[in-house]
């Protein structure tokens, strides 16, 4: 299966089967380090997890986890130097990305892996018409003539809801609102039928209705495409609505990782609770105060010693100062990082009320 | 708050109109009678020691109707009455002592601190301004107050803005708001650059130190959950009109109005089974523009329940229920009946 360089040798890895035993894209241990003046930021320290086609993951954290530069990093995104790949692997359909060429990564990019950005101002080009921009993916990757790529351009702007696609493709991106040009950003992404589809923040910048005709986007194209999905948020809500798997990062790794199922009503992570009760109510008779989480997120350069949620944690005791904790796993792949996720009391005394609704829901057989 | 009812308003808004020329050409000249509408003939009122809360989404008119308030905009046409006075018609001298009891919270921590000055010069300026506190070591003990009020270490009175993170500087401009112990603050989307965790902090704070002086504000916002949570009453903004305004309980639990019903229904709501199970209604398309809107009803065009009545007539804000206030031909408690799929989608 050798990657060669020449176009016509090309072995196509979106179209190997995944090889017995691993899964489309396997994240293990990525620890990626900025190393600058000030000293090693420490922005993705030890993230794992697995992925398959048709699946949605959701990355959730605040800003500065590492939940962006963990994507880009598996993208081959990231200026090296200062940044730098500190140790685990990223393997897609059993072939580690780390260690292609720049040339591999380049076919790989936008054709079997594809990213969406936060901000649809920005990452359109205001001086190529938005046909341009589209076609260029497909002409490179799937070697379609101008013509052949302009009218496969027209009919992804139509898929994705853009009326009046053939003149829209002669449009600039100043020429489109914002939630338009979110749309025209996933049509790009999907342009080559991707195998794995990164969407950083994608409708953070945009308004509620919107929000919701992007994310209804999304999930149509899944499932007609059979794509995988990474969503990046910071918005517990997004991801509850898409999700079948979410990693809760906080500090560059992951505190706790789950099914949706798992994060929602059996979470095990003081973290986790935090970013619950931080949420305003939707459905609530009397006003309550909202329970914050103390204090700031932790510089990424003098991380604490211990466990990174240790100052900020309402329950840290003084292990929790000391040293850091090991995964705790339960049998279905739940695992939390916190020294106490062992101890039912604990969580059953402490976790939201709808974090501990698990059991009950469990034994009505309402497991997803 | 319960008797605010009634006692006077603090600010009355009538009828106020806010539009801006469109300005093209390279001289820029102003071209022909195209008009931004940014707002149209909006009217509420606010009462002490109240929330009032202002959504919808970008582009509505929301910050406009705010900065009108303040008259950092001339209205075009309507009245701000504030404490009895009419803002628009105001001197230079009377704005000065009006903006004493009127004071604003902007949206980006960032943007809205000079990076120049430290905190302590930056929280002390109102004071400075109205020479309330002529003398300086007295000003510093009361702007030193001011940051532990906020949440603030006060020994970091001489630190400058970028040595705090976000949240600490919205603690900054919140501290500057209150410097002068206004009686009405305009928070225009306060928390919306703040992550959760954050927001939630100064959400707290926010009502926290209403409780102390009794402060009113205005709330803008684009996010749902979090006008409902800090606010008494709430109205909801399309393209420069009020479509909607009541008590903040009864617009979440029975809005009258098909938009303010399908914009809580965009709302994700955290936990995945009441995402799954309830109704969704996925608006088709963008807002239209303010510069050409649309005839009759702002939101004909992208309402699934829109008669023919409503592109041709202006639906008037009626009073629907007790303190319930709605714009639509069609209003009644839910509006939009059916499933979300044979509805919103295409």
């Amino acid at each position: 299966m050798a990657r060669k360089k020449k176009q016509d040798n090309w072995v196509e890895l979106e179209s190997q089967p995944v090889p017995g035993g691993s899964h489309l894209l396997e994240v293990d241990d990525l620890k990626m380090y900025f190393h600058t003046q000030d000293g090693v930021v420490k922005a993705v320290d030890g993230v794992s997890y697995t992925l398959d086609r048709g699946e949605t993951l959701g990355v959730v954290g605040e800003s500065g986890s590492g939940k962006s530069v963990t994507s880009l990093t598996i993208m081959g995104l990231i200026d090296m130097p200062p940044g730098r790949i500190e140790g685990g692997d990223v393997r897609y359909r059993g072939k580690s990305l780390l260690k292609m060429s720049e040339a591999e990564m380049q076919h790989i990019r936008g054709n079997d892996i594809a990213m969406i950005f936060q901000d649809p101002m920005t990452s359109l080009n205001p001086v190529y018409t938005i046909g341009r921009q589209l076609s260029e993916g497909m002409r490179l990757h799937l070697g379609y003539s101008k013509d052949q790529a302009m009218k496969r351009s027209i009919e992804l702007l139509s898929m994705v809801g853009i009326p009046n696609a053939e003149q829209r493709v002669k449009d600039y991106p100043h020429e489109f609102s914002g939630g338009m040009r979110q749309r025209v950003m996933i049509a790009m992404a999907l342009a080559c039928d991707p195998d794995i589809l990164i969407a950083d923040e994608p409708t953070t910048a945009l308004d509620v209705t919107i929000q919701a005709q992007i994310i209804e986007l999304m999930q149509q194209m899944q499932e007609k495409n059979g794509n995988a999905i990474i969503m990046i948020t910071h918005d517990l809500g997004v991801v509850a609505d898409v999700a079948d798997k979410i990693m809760v990062m906080y500090a560059g790794s992951p505190v706790e990782f789950g099914t949706a199922e798992e994060i929602f009503y059996g979470s095990m992570h003081p973290y986790t609770w935090g970013l619950i009760r931080s949420i305003p109510k939707q459905i609530e008779d009397k006003k309550q105060p909202l329970t914050p989480i103390k204090g700031n997120p932790p510089s990424l350069v003098n991380a604490p010693k211990g466990c990174p949620f240790s100052p900020r944690c309402p329950y840290a005791k003084d292990i929790c100062h000391q040293k850091k904790p090991e995964p705790f796993y339960t049998s279905t792949g739940h695992y939390t990082k916190c020294h106490f996720a062992n101890d039912p009391e604990f969580v059953k005394a402490n976790a939201p009320e709808t974090s501990r609704s698990a059991a009950a829901r469990a034994s009505k057989g309402g497991e997803a | 708050m319960a008797d605010e009812k009634n006692s006077e308003p603090l600010l009355r808004v009538e009828h106020l109109t806010k539009e801006f020329p469109v300005e093209s050409g390279v001289f820029g000249r102003r071209a022909g009678a195209k008009r931004v509408h940014a707002v149209e003939d909006i009217s509420f009122d606010i009462y002490p020691g109240e929330t009032f809360g202002l959504v919808g989404e970008s582009g509505c008119g929301k910050s406009t109707t705010g900065r009108t308030i303040m008259r950092l905009n001339n209205p075009t046409s309507g009245r701000v009455i504030f404490d009895g006075k009419d803002v628009a018609k105001m001197k230079k001298r009377e704005l000065k002592e009006m903006r004493r009891n009127m004071q604003y919270i902007f949206q980006d921590p960032y943007a809205s601190l000079n990076p120049r000055m430290t905190i302590g010069e930056i929280v002390s300026e109102p004071l400075v301004i109205h020479n309330v506190m002529p003398n300086a070591k007295e000003r510093m003990d009361y702007v030193r107050s001011l940051l532990d009020i906020v949440g603030l270490n006060p020994e970091h009175i001489n630190r400058y803005p970028h040595e705090f993170s976000g949240g600490q500087r919205q603690r900054v401009g919140i501290a500057r708001a209150f410097a002068l112990r206004p009686k009405l603050i305009i928070c225009d989307e306060p928390v919306s650059a703040l992550d959760v965790s954050i927001q939630a902090q100064v959400l707290n704070l926010l009502s926290d130190l209403q409780k102390q002086f009794g402060t009113a504000y205005l709330f803008i916002a684009h996010d749902l959950s979090v006008v409902q949570h800090i606010s008494d009453r709430v109205a909801v903004m399309y393209l420069g009109h009020l479509m909607e305004y009541s008590d903040w309980k009864s617009l979440y639990d029975e809005p009258y109005h098909p938009y303010s019903q399908s914009l809580l229904s965009a709302v994700p709501i955290p936990d995945p089974d009441v995402q799954h199970s309830r109704k969704r209604i996925i608006l088709k398309g963008d807002p239209p523009s303010p510069i050409d809107p649309p005839s009759g009803c702002p939101f004909h065009t992208r309402c699934p329940i829109a008669k023919d009545v409503c592109s041709k007539e202006v639906p008037k804000l009626r009073e629907v229920a007790s303190g319930h206030f709605c714009a639509c031909h069609f209003a009644e408690p839910h509006p939009i009946k059916g499933s979300a799929v044979d509805l919103g989608t295409e």
